[in-house]
């Protein structure tokens, strides 16, 4: 696999992808969200005690939370349920950009030149996905960082001990760059099938739904996943989208795309 | 390596099946360095297919071909890098610049930044597209997109470059301009494969036709079709148009030496020699001697058209019946 072919084909659907308002729409909108919403819903119980029972649950789960104030343990208790919404960014990310990537490419009839290049197919998929992981990580990442900065501003140090612990951490370094792959494999395998963007984000979230999941978990305190929970999970995902990704390079074949694409 | 320096595309018994059908088979043909060869067939002849297994964008099922000498099946790579192609869409990226465009396949095939300089300039001025080299693509015109794509496919000065119908879905304006686009490769001595399903353009631009429908039916230059199928006559148009020639001119004409046969035409007779010009001042003659009046006479020259029917053995009726 040749790097610089493989750059050329990333530079290229940056630019494009920059000139795509929806996508940019997409890539931006959503991280700003989730950036400010965990800080108001902080702010809005900041001084609101949680129910003594929701307080003694929580104490049992996160004993290292006992010496917060009441207020703390509320704000706390609030963030920590974004984190998993951290992770849906290098899923959706990734996923949008690389099925209107391929999608768009089927419609408007452009791989046939390319493919008549001296380029090797795996280095043309090599330089979509990197093109759409690369954004999604990087806006979960970027996201996240502002979202500790905003929250250790508004409520010290208690809250980024919280938000910047091992859970965290785990979460948004190792978990979310492979959830993005995920993504990406699953937008690879679905936009070879079908021809329209918006069907081929719905097919391809569907590898969402373990992460509300997840979400939905946390959120109701039946189970807390911690660092290394979130390592394993990354290492089972990482594996299937490997996996997923030796059937994407047979999607990607020259002739494949040619002859059977529609 | 080829052993003939001056044979670009060789190609023997080359098909390829798809499933269970074949879409082209038993493709034998040189093309020589500088020739146009134009590949003209109905829509599912094979012309696609055909040019894409030159190009080694699919492999052929049986056969074997070389492009600048190398094997398009073993080298795949270095064939890549010695053609270029003009797909049936031009296939470029809207949201781009028309210099962006081709900047992107530049480094694709390879051309140093100075050289991906050059070459755009070069064909973006070629084809009148320079002072439009910052917009971006999605705004030009349908020629100009075509225009541009060609430029794409010359950027790397390929040794054969393909075009596959370059003037398809063309109102006649961008067509004309595509043509005119297609006519000065052509003089530059550029080795050009034309696919297409249009005579008239296959007539103009190519110095051979290969006649493909499955296969190819027929291969030769234009002159050498007429030569070979066409029929030399007379246009002979009478006025009234469609009177009936009285008998004895009928026979007179008949006994015209040079002449082979004379028949009723749209407007007044036919007249069927191997040398039309040669019988005309005595067809006019017996015509005036035997009382008819002559408005005009013309040699026709055989339309590729006739020659196009007579190759692929089936000429459609006006109710659209193959007759």
């Amino acid at each position: 696999m040749r790097a610089h072919i493989v750059w050329t084909v990333l530079r290229r659907e940056w630019i494009e992808t920059l000139r795509n308002r929806l996508l940019v729409s997409t890539i931006i909108v959503p991280p700003v969200v989730l950036t400010i919403a965990p800080i108001l819903l902080g702010a809005f119980v900041d001084e609101r005690a949680l129910p003594p029972e929701l307080a003694a649950q929580v104490l049992a789960q996160r004993p290292e939370w006992a010496a917060f104030t009441a207020g703390e343990l509320a704000g706390a208790f609030a963030v920590q349920q974004f984190l998993v919404f951290f992770l849906l960014m290098p899923a959706y990310i990734p996923l949008s950009i690389a099925t209107f990537s391929i999608i768009g490419e089927k419609l408007a009839r452009t791989l046939e030149p390319v493919l008549a290049a001296p380029i090797r197919t795996v280095e043309l998929l090599a330089g979509k996905s990197v093109a759409a992981l690369v954004p999604g990580v990087l806006a979960g990442w970027a996201t996240y960082a502002a979202f500790v900065v905003l929250a250790s501003l508004v409520y010290g140090p208690a809250l980024f001990g919280v938000v910047t612990d091992g859970s965290w951490l785990a979460g948004v370094f190792v978990l979310g760059p492979a959830v993005g792959l995920s993504s990406v494999v699953a937008g690879v395998l679905v936009s070879a099938r079908v021809n329209d963007p918006r069907v081929a984000q719905q097919i391809g979230g569907v590898i969402i739904i373990p992460i509300v999941g997840l979400v939905l978990i946390q959120a109701t305190g039946t189970l807390l996943v911690g660092p290394t929970g979130y390592t394993i999970l990354a290492v089972i995902i990482g594996v299937v989208s490997l996996l997923g990704l030796r059937a994407g390079v047979q999607l990607f074949d020259r002739e494949t795309i040619l002859t059977r694409w529609r | 390596m080829t052993t003939d320096p001056d044979r670009t595309l060789h190609a023997i018994g080359l098909g390829r099946r798809f499933d269970d059908r074949w879409a082209i088979r038993d493709v034998s043909l040189d093309v020589r360095r500088g020739e146009v060869l134009g590949l003209l067939g109905p829509n599912g002849a094979g012309k696609t297919t055909t040019v894409r297994m030159l190009t080694a964008l699919i492999e052929p099922t049986e056969g074997t071909a070389t492009v600048d000498g190398f094997d398009v099946r073993a080298q795949a790579d270095a064939v890549r890098s010695r053609v270029g192609i003009l797909t049936e869409t031009p296939g470029l990226y809207d949201k781009l610049s028309a210099r962006a465009n081709l900047d992107f396949f530049g480094r694709l095939y390879g051309l140093t930044a100075a050289e991906r300089a050059r070459a755009i300039e070069r064909w973006l001025r070629q084809f009148g597209l320079w002072d439009r080299r910052d917009d971006i693509a999605g705004t030009f015109s349908k020629g100009m997109r075509q225009k541009l794509a060609i430029a794409r496919a010359l950027l790397h000065e390929p040794a054969v470059v393909f075009l596959d119908e370059p003037t398809a879905a063309l109102d006649p304006e961008a067509a004309f301009v595509v043509r005119d686009a297609v006519e000065q490769l052509r003089r530059a001595g550029r080795t050009i494969v034309l696919a297409t399903h249009n005579l008239d353009e296959a007539d103009r631009l190519c110095d051979r036709i290969a006649f493909v429908r499955g296969g190819l039916l027929r291969v030769d230059s234009p002159s050498g079709l007429r030569e070979s199928l066409g029929q030399p006559r007379l246009i002979v148009r009478l006025a009234p148009a469609g009177l009936a020639v009285p008998e004895p001119a009928m026979t007179a004409l008949g006994a015209i030496p040079g002449v082979d046969a004379v028949k009723p035409g749209d407007q007044g007779l036919e007249v069927i020699a191997a040398d039309p010009a040669a019988v005309a001042p005595e067809v006019v003659r017996a015509l005036v001697a035997g009382g008819v009046d002559v408005v005009e006479v013309t040699v026709a020259r055989t339309s590729l058209e006739d020659i196009y029917f007579q190759v692929m053995g089936a000429r459609p009726s006006s109710d659209g019946e193959v007759a």
